[in-house]
């Protein structure tokens, strides 16, 4: 095994080990739990075994299995930013809602 | 054209403030002068804030949470146009830079019919020079961009009419508010006048830093693309 193989298993356990925290919180349900579990272990199984791949690069036409590999990367990065870009904006908006409707409830009792 | 000395019954006067005990007591005495018409939006300020501001007015609004200066003002809005039924407001600042003196200048534009009046500082050595520079820059940097120029872009000194308001509703809930002001107005066929206003900083102003000049640039181009 090449050192970027042991540090992408490294990095894949200590992934599945905060969905394991993230899962006893209750902050994922167990399909999320499920969902990233398998992602993690096939990331690892692909870390170990790249030929696995092989096929697919060749259809893709890429040379190497770690330049799909950074590719796949890249747009599953891509997305994850921008959904949590859209639910932080949309966070930010309703907090702002709210606060903005409790203060004018809170004057509103205040003059009643 | 109808002169006074006191605003109209139906203007009201927005101060935006967060944590802003050691002036703002000063400045609502000071608008108290020519209006009773005061809100205040206390921006979940962590000192005296709201207390100070309750004994100058009856209207003080608090955020438990502090959103930043946009949020603060679309609140005194939103109070101002659908609970009191205000037909203008003035935006004024809670630090004391802005003088309640010239309320009357802007009433005087929008008594003229003009939708929407800006204060304008002089570009003089009253203001710190990286400020002069960081002014002048957007300010160009808007003509740019939406074709028309705007005169110190930054200050908070501003008023307008409840039509006004429904064109320009801002989203910005921070610092840049100003600037989506500007850009809206540029972009609507408002009819807009410039009042020019005093000079006046304190020691506790920290201007306008790199990161602030790179977050506005970035926001105005965005404003081009969706606006």
């Amino acid at each position: 095994m090449s050192i970027f193989q042991v540090i992408s298993v490294l990095f894949a356990l200590f992934m599945m080990y905060v969905v394991s925290i993230q899962s006893k919180k209750k902050t994922l349900t167990v399909l999320e739990t499920n969902f990233w579990y398998t992602t993690w272990i096939s990331f690892m199984v692909i870390s170990i075994f790249p030929f696995l791949l092989q096929g697919i690069a060749g259809v893709l036409r890429f040379s190497r299995v770690f330049d799909l590999l950074v590719v796949l990367a890249l747009m599953v990065l891509t997305f994850v930013i921008i959904t949590s870009y859209f639910a932080q904006k949309e966070n930010t908006r309703k907090l702002e809602q709210l606060v903005r409707q409790i203060a004018l409830n809170d004057h509103e009792k205040k003059t009643k | 054209m109808q002169k006074s000395s006191k605003l109209q019954h139906s203007y009201w006067v927005v101060v935006p403030a967060y944590n802003e005990e050691k002036y703002l007591a000063k400045v609502l005495k000071k608008i108290g002068h020519y209006t009773s018409h005061i809100i205040v939006v206390d921006d979940g300020s962590s000192d005296q804030t709201a207390t100070i501001a309750s004994q100058y007015t009856a209207h003080v609004l608090k955020h438990r949470v502090n959103l930043g200066k946009g949020a603060a003002l679309t609140t005194g809005c939103e109070y101002a146009f659908s609970v009191q039924d205000a037909q203008a407001v003035f935006f004024l600042d809670s630090d004391d830079q802005h003088d309640p003196h010239e309320l009357i200048l802007f009433q005087e534009q929008l008594l003229k019919g003009y939708d929407i009046v800006f204060g304008i500082r002089g570009l003089t050595k009253d203001m710190p020079l990286v400020k002069r520079m960081g002014n002048i820059f957007i300010s160009i940097f808007i003509y740019i961009l939406f074709g028309k120029y705007f005169s110190d872009v930054l200050s908070g000194y501003k008023a307008f009419t409840k039509e006004a308001y429904h064109t320009i509703r801002w989203e910005t809930h921070d610092y840049a508010v100003e600037l989506e002001i500007a850009v809206r107005v540029a972009r609507s066929l408002l009819k807009r006048k410039g009042v020019i206003i005093k000079t006046i900083y304190h020691d506790h102003d920290r201007g306008m830093t790199l990161l602030d000049a790179m977050h506005f640039i970035t926001l105005l181009i965005n404003w081009r693309l969706s606006i």
